[in-house]
């Protein structure tokens, strides 16, 4: 265990080093990016949401940290825990206390409102480029972490949203893969859902309600072939043809085919519908493979990922970026905390710690992706994955597609009239 | 030519002051050492409360006044747009929902839990086995956090293994997608408000029935009166003071009602729980628009001031 921790702490060190040896090659000739750790030192902060509750923390503060001051002896990091759901809180008041953290962890769909409010440091100041990242992310991912044409984020870890099936029930039903178009997810779907005697719901043939709603519509948007915003992300684009196709689709399920009802699942759900056979299938996160581990190992055989099929293929993510603030007292010691924290061993222990998707495409040989077949699935098909974001706006903005899908799922509104009230919403908060 | 001929009326006036006692200036009260003493120790002691008071209390009433007329998004310099915010904010359907369910969920959880819990301190304040125990047990959910009672609440809202819904199963009654029905999410929101409102109301309750002259009873005993009638002519009199008291915080309190919405129903579904402290926040930690923010909460003062002043005269006009 020992010599295993030992040898983990040198390959850490090793690849920090060679994470910088990158940089320093990928440098602008202005910047100075070779740090000297000897002479980088200075008191920092980290805010994180994706390190809290007792594993994270343990993982964090007794291994990967003392691995950090092994190679940076005259730094010390305070952490500042949070989870992603106080995250806008946690970074509001700091900003507008002038107290930013000098290291940040955010989301995708983050970057772009706090580097245009000149919140985050420019990385290639730092000596990143958008094509050295772009050798070692997919260029989907590293654009996430960018805005205006600079490069604000490294890309740490992915969370991705996908169909699952429970492969078990499909066969009972006569099915013997996941379905390939809306058509057989539909036909699917109505077979695999069962009613008791009066009509109550026992299993949901398609969930989507253990899931954000605006996640579990972005996964339908995107396999409708629709996009969030136009290209310029000066408009919304949600509400064309595709976009009221995928949120029609998503209430028809309900409404008409009767294959899930309104609060047979909910996001507060402890086990997972698909875990416990509630569900044939449904949207998932990726961590599901990591939670059905933990919950029902039995159950790992008959999960199979697939792609939602429609006019395109729909695959979400979100994920976690590191970045540095503008003003950092300490912006030497700042990279180095963002260069180890996004470097492939420390990466790879969070990825490993979350169930989540490593940024770093290097990492799929990993025993860690090897062993999990969510995460590989999710890393073989990231070049069809899309993620949500693009203006300035989207935090302002994003907590509005909740409603607006649920009112449409409920029948308060069509489809057409849920999206067009919620883009007007957005093109206000747009053109504001 | 002298200030007087200049102006003749302040010349009369100032005459006249010179020549009348009554206006003649007092002579100032002599304070003795002692008394000096005892008023430096009087502001000694309000100083910190004087000082907090200003910092954390007037300093951000002003500040939230002032910055409802602007448009403020944190990054960037507050800028003056009038009553931009207002306009919009009434525009909003969203935000006129809130008020809705807000009003709605204060008619609810007011009154209500009023009446329960003068029913119990009634019941508690008759010398019963148990009482100590029972006290307890209903003001407890005044002191634990609201958030770990919405959590508890969550448990039993829930629709597949929720105890409410197996509760209503043995009497043949269907369950619910309580907080997940528009139709439902309210009410169950409203049951969890009232419920913990109970304890805080019930101990002040019996404070003031503690305080009740006995005397009255025993009249109007002798006069053969049964305890209903005791109670609506004798108790519910007397309680008067103390039911003014409770039904102004709980509407305060009701107004503010935000952390069981929080992490019950995050306004939902399709906001039919949000209310006017849910939009104050998301207009600010999710939105970043801190002047609509403020606006917002300038609304929602506006509400509370209007509905205190209200009871006020009320209860002044009975009296």
């Amino acid at each position: 265990m020992e010599v295993k921790s030992q040898i983990r702490r040198t390959a850490s060190v090793a690849m920090v080093a060679l994470l910088g040896l990158g940089i320093a090659a990928c440098t602008t000739g202005e910047a100075d990016t070779n740090l000297n750790p000897d002479e980088v030192s200075g008191e920092i902060s980290l805010l994180t949401p994706i390190f809290e509750g007792s594993p994270g923390q343990d993982l964090l503060e007794d291994e990967l940290l003392p691995q950090f001051y092994e190679e940076y002896p005259n730094v010390t990091v305070n952490v500042d825990y949070t989870t992603y759901g106080n995250l806008n809180e946690k970074l509001t008041t700091a900003v507008v206390s002038g107290l930013v953290p000098d290291v940040m962890l955010m989301g995708v769909g983050w970057i772009e409102a706090f580097a245009d409010k000149g919140v985050l440091a420019d990385l290639g100041e730092l000596g990143l480029s958008e094509d050295t990242l772009k050798e070692s992310y997919t260029a989907e991912i590293v654009e996430a972490g960018m805005w205006d044409g600079n490069v604000y984020a490294v890309p740490i870890m992915l969370d991705t949203r996908f169909g699952v099936a429970r492969m078990d029930i499909l066969k009972e039903a006569g099915y013997d893969s996941p379905p390939s178009s809306w058509e057989e997810l539909i036909e699917i779907a109505e077979a695999t859902t069962v009613r008791s005697g009066n009509g109550s719901l026992e299993r949901a043939g398609f969930d989507m309600m253990s899931l954000d709603a605006r996640q579990a519509f972005e996964t339908m948007l995107f396999s409708a072939g629709g996009e969030l915003f136009n290209e310029d992300a000066t408009a919304p684009a949600f509400n064309s043809d595709e976009g009221v196709a995928a949120l029609g689709l998503m209430a028809d399920m309900v409404n008409k085919y009767k294959v899930e009802d309104i609060g047979f699942t909910s996001t507060d759900d402890i086990v997972n519908p698909l875990i416990n056979g509630r569900a044939a299938m449904g949207i998932a996160h990726n961590n599901l493979w990591t939670q059905a581990m933990e919950a029902d190992p039995t159950v790992l055989d008959n999960l199979e990922p697939f792609v939602i099929q429609g006019e395109s293929s729909g695959m979400f993510f979100g994920g976690t970026l590191a970045t540095v603030a503008n003003n950092s007292k300490n912006p030497q010691a700042a990279r180095a905390l963002l260069e180890f924290l996004s470097s492939p061993d420390a990466a790879l222990a969070a990825n490993e710690q979350r169930g989540n998707v490593p940024a770093l495409t290097e990492l799929l040989d990993s025993d860690y992706v090897q062993s999990n077949r969510f995460v590989q699935f999710a890393m073989e098909n990231l070049d069809v994955a899309q993620r949500e974001g693009g203006p300035s706006q989207w935090l302002e903005v994003r907590g509005d597609f909740a409603p607006a899908v649920q009112g449409a799922l409920l029948g308060q509104k069509t489809p057409q009239e849920a999206l067009d009230d919620l883009a007007a919403l957005v093109q206000t908060a747009i053109d504001r | 030519m002298t200030t007087t001929e200049r102006h003749p009326t302040r010349g009369a006036k100032a005459a006249a002051k010179q020549v009348s006692p009554s206006t003649a200036p007092k002579k100032r009260k002599r304070i003795s050492t002692a008394e000096k003493k005892r008023r430096r120790a009087g502001w000694l002691m309000i100083t910190p409360s004087v000082i907090h008071v200003g910092l954390w209390t007037l300093i951000p009433v002003i500040a939230t006044f002032y910055l409802s007329f602007t448009d403020y998004g944190i990054f960037a310099a507050p800028k003056w747009i009038w009553f931009d915010n207002y306009v919009e904010m009434f525009n909003d359907a969203v935000f006129m929902q809130s008020i809705g369910n807000t009003i709605w969920y204060t008619f609810w959880t007011v009154p209500v839990s009023m009446a329960v819990a003068v029913v119990v301190a009634v019941l508690l304040n008759q010398g019963l086995k148990l009482q100590k125990f029972y006290r307890t047990a209903f003001f407890l959910p005044q002191v634990t956090a609201t958030v770990a009672i919405a959590m508890v609440w969550l448990w039993i809202f829930n629709p597949q293994y929720g105890l409410l819904n197996a509760m209503l199963e043995t009497i043949g009654l269907p369950g619910q997608a309580w907080l997940v029905d528009p139709k439902w999410a309210l009410p169950a929101v409203i049951l969890v408000g009232a419920w913990q409102g109970i304890g805080i109301k019930m101990l002040i309750y019996i404070a003031a029935l503690q305080n009740i002259d006995e005397s009255l009873y025993e009249a109007a005993s002798l006069d053969g009166a049964s305890s209903i009638r005791k109670f609506f002519s004798i108790t519910v009199p007397m309680l008067k003071p103390a039911t003014f008291f409770v039904f102004i915080i709980s509407i305060i309190g009701a107004f503010q009602v935000f952390d069981q919405i929080y992490v019950l129903t995050d306004g939902g579904p399709a906001n039919a729980t949000t209310m006017m402290t849910y939009e104050v926040y998301r207009s600010a930690f999710q939105e970043f628009r801190m002047g609509m923010a403020s606006a917002q909460s300038v609304v929602l003062f506006a509400f509370l001031l209007f509905v205190t002043l209200i009871s006020r005269r009320v209860t002044k006009e009975e009296d």
